[in-house]
């Protein structure tokens, strides 16, 4: 009876002080360290701060204890289990050791064995450790449960070993008698419940970077294709409104170096698009360059435009491309509502993301400008030779066959007409065959009999469309390069194909000169970049030789054509 | 009258060719051919004074054709071509002028008369030709530019000349003497050229004369005159 009130009374003092315990152990999971702390990853300097904090736990235990006869009814155990089972028995022991030897220092007839003991609970906990490790069950290292039963066992062995250490044994029964249940159970609950907390905190971290990464990613997700047009003020007023509806704050508005781009949200009625940028705080995140938050607390955010104006505080966020800040995006939420620090992240965040996307964009941009000057080179390649070969062929025809003449006049006014023709960057395959049509005529009435034409597409293919300007310049090479370097008859095919996957338009003509040359030309390279990047870079040109008996220059494509972007 | 051949591989420019030329009532076209090697043939045959050539023409060039071209016969030389790549400028010393396509009978006039005024004066040809890489060949309906090493040997005969290597025999318009000068093919007979590089063994016969067999297992004789030449080059 004595006995035990004795006992309840200690479980409750011993329950205090572990209370002290798990209010630091909580700020403990509060810290910057423990966020980016995962117990799968361990590295050593992770392990050695372990080291310290535990060490720190258990020797606070000692010193937190209730003195009963001599020695120390206490939570030292808890720091050394736990270390042992989180980093393994090196971490155990080495806090174990830690911790015994600060309470071998402290002297008494247990400090030997008190010493010892927290030791080897330290190398239990890692045996643990080893055991959850080697069973896969990498998980339960943070289970209440498994703290809980491993803290038992630890503590039962540590009175088994006051028990055999301690001298006098008799003093030692009757200590073990008076602080074993108390020890036991309290040290275990404490192990439990700190890991309990330790591991609450995780998942709440690890469920907001969830959320927080969804949220994100769905912001991306719309903005992309917004960005993707680049960024301008019919874009920011759209990245604007997404932004609005998925942080849920009060406005927000989007400005370059000088005026404001969008405006969306409350205050939208004074906050208009275009006008120059009134808000301090952006003012200053510009100038300076960096991310100003007036919280609507301490900070207020005051609208310069309108005494009524709901609003009340502001994230400012500069936007960089390449370092160089080419605006700004701003959060902003009522007076009366509080400025989550949930949505100050979010903010931050998003625009990074965006600043990419806008790159993105810019390098797009970017790339089609230089396909489109290359398209201009490509037309301008239309080689003198053609053209006054093509003025003497008529000259000479003229006085033969006026009406050849005047016909042949036509087709080459609109053979240029297309050349300098360049609005867009697909075409059908009807309009490049037209193209390609007046070309021919011109070469066939250069080489007249030296020169065989045949065509056969399917008239169902002539809608599909293809990249401006593909076609001539393959035509054109098998002339230049083929047909009119053959002292005998040329002959020049020109085939579509649809086939499962691909539509395939083939230039064919028996002088199978392309081997010779080698590679393809500056015309050929420009066309089969131009489709890559405008039909995908399964799509390009084939090229098969047979020397002296043909080549085939096969133009592929998606199986309906190119499609607009 | 100047005697003319006209040579262009498209049939409505040397059409309009010959109609200018025939308006300076200067100029007779003796023909007008498509290619290059019926332009040697031609030449060989009709002795033109003069060649409006182009320069982009199948096969061989209008570079390559002069190179194949006999001094001897060799005619003054005006390109026509559609567009100044080659930097014609560059040539006028060595020809006697060039022409743009679509030819302008103005700028024709200048040069019939600067024609005139060589002829009158018998100054010749300043063409200088070069090197040899490739011999245009007939080989039936065919025409193959064959490079000099593949050659063996090259003959001539009543028929014509005939280039032979290892696995053919071939017909060319190119002559002998041609071939002597602007090739490293060495004479080792009246009739016959060599390729010295595929020369196997030389046996050496009664009279000072010898035969050549070839790596492709082909007879050559050597004569007496020529023997001495082809033993220096040797070393023997």
């Amino acid at each position: 009876m004595d006995l035990l009130t004795f006992s309840l009374h200690n479980i409750f003092a011993l329950l205090q002080q572990m209370s002290v315990f798990l209010v630091i152990a909580y700020l403990f999971t509060k810290s910057p360290f423990f966020r980016s702390f995962h117990v799968h990853t361990l590295h050593p300097r992770t392990l050695l701060l372990l080291y310290f904090i535990f060490s720190t736990f258990s020797i606070l235990g000692t010193y937190f204890g209730l003195p009963i006869n001599d020695a120390i009814a206490n939570t030292r155990a808890i720091g050394a289990v736990l270390a042992g089972i989180i980093g393994g028995p090196l971490l155990g022991g080495a806090v174990g050791l830690t911790a015994g030897l600060h309470r071998f220092s402290l002297g008494g007839f247990t400090a030997v064995s008190c010493g010892v003991s927290t030791t080897v609970e330290g190398l239990i906990g890692g045996l643990v450790h080893i055991y959850l490790v080697r069973h896969y069950q990498q998980h339960r290292l943070l289970s209440p449960m498994v703290a809980f039963l491993t803290t038992l066992v630890a503590e039962i062995t540590q009175m088994l070993i006051i028990l055999t250490l301690s001298q006098p044994f008799e003093q030692a029964v009757a200590l073990v008698r008076i602080i074993a249940l108390p020890m036991i159970l309290a040290n275990s609950t404490g192990a439990a419940v700190f890991v309990s907390i330790i591991r609450d905190q995780r998942k709440m971290y690890d469920e907001l970077s969830v959320f927080f990464s969804t949220k994100a990613l769905k912001m991306a997700e719309k903005t992309v294709a917004i960005l993707g047009r680049g960024f301008n003020m019919q874009t920011a007023g759209e990245v604007a409104s997404v932004i609005l509806q998925e942080t849920g704050v009060g406005a927000v508005g989007i400005t370059d170096r000088e005026k404001v781009l969008a405006f969306v949200g409350d205050g939208s009625d004074h906050h208009q698009v275009g006008q120059g940028i009134s808000s301090t705080q952006t003012m200053k995140a510009i100038r300076e360059n960096r991310i100003v938050y007036a919280d609507g607390g301490e900070k207020k955010w005051r609208c310069n435009l309108s005494a009524a104006c709901p609003l009340g505080s502001v994230l400012c966020v500069p936007l960089r491309l390449d370092n160089e800040l080419i605006g700004t995006i701003n959060l902003f939420e009522p007076k009366n509502k509080l400025f989550l620090v949930t949505n100050k992240t979010l903010g931050e965040g998003i625009t990074k993301l965006l600043s990419d996307q806008i790159l993105y964009a810019r390098y797009i941009e970017q790339k089609t400008l230089v396909t489109s000057a290359e398209l201009k080179i490509a037309q301008a390649q239309i080689s003198p030779h053609f053209l006054f070969n093509a003025l003497n062929t008529i000259i000479a025809i003229t006085r033969k066959d006026a009406d050849r003449a005047r016909d042949l006049l036509l087709h080459l006014s609109n053979f240029f007409r297309k050349n300098l023709k360049h609005t867009g960057n697909l075409a059908t395959l009807e309009e490049e065959l037209n193209h390609v049509h007046s070309y021919l005529v011109i070469e066939k009435a250069r080489f007249e009999d030296r020169l065989q034409l045949e065509m056969a597409v399917d008239d169902d293919l002539l809608a599909l469309k293809l990249p401006v300007f593909s076609l001539q310049p393959i035509v054109e090479n098998a002339i230049k390069h083929g047909i009119s370097n053959m002292l005998g008859q040329g002959v020049i095919r020109l085939t579509a194909v649809r086939q499962p996957g691909s539509l395939r338009i083939m230039v064919e003509d028996n002088a199978g000169n392309f081997i010779e040359r080698g590679k393809k030309g500056l015309g050929m390279s420009i066309v089969e970049k131009r489709i890559k990047n405008l039909c995908g870079e399964n799509h390009g040109l084939e090229i098969s030789c047979n020397p002296g008996e043909r080549t085939v220059v096969a133009i592929t494509l998606p199986e309906g054509g190119c499609g607009e972007k | 009258m100047i005697r003319a051949l006209i040579v262009d591989d498209e049939i409505h420019a040397r059409e309009e060719m010959a109609i200018l030329l025939a308006e300076t009532a200067v100029i007779e076209v003796v023909g007008s051919c498509g290619n290059g090697i019926e332009a040697l043939k031609m030449i060989n045959r009709l002795r033109p004074q003069v060649l409006f050539l182009d320069i982009q023409m199948p096969v061989i060039s209008g570079f390559e054709l002069l190179n194949m071209v006999n001094q001897e016969i060799m005619p003054h030389v005006v390109f026509v071509t559609a567009f100044d790549q080659y930097s014609l400028k560059a040539f006028e010393e060595k020809t006697l002028d060039y022409l743009l396509k679509p030819v302008d009978s103005h700028r024709l006039a200048k040069t019939v008369s600067k024609l005139q005024q060589t002829i009158g004066e018998n100054r010749p040809p300043t063409f200088d030709s070069e090197e040899i890489r490739r011999i245009p060949c007939l080989l039936g309906n065919r025409i193959r530019l064959v490079g000099l090493e593949e050659v063996e040997f090259i003959a001539t005969s009543i028929a014509g000349v005939h280039l032979t290597t290892r696995d053919h025999e071939y017909f060319t318009e190119v002559t002998l003497k041609v071939l002597e000068e602007r090739t490293p093919l060495l004479r080792c007979h009246k009739q016959y050229l060599i390729n010295i590089d595929q020369i196997r063994e030389i046996v050496l016969l009664d009279g000072g004369m010898a035969q050549i067999a070839t790596h492709g297992g082909k007879h050559i004789p050597v004569s007496r005159r020529y023997l001495k030449i082809i033993k220096k080059k040797l070393f023997i």
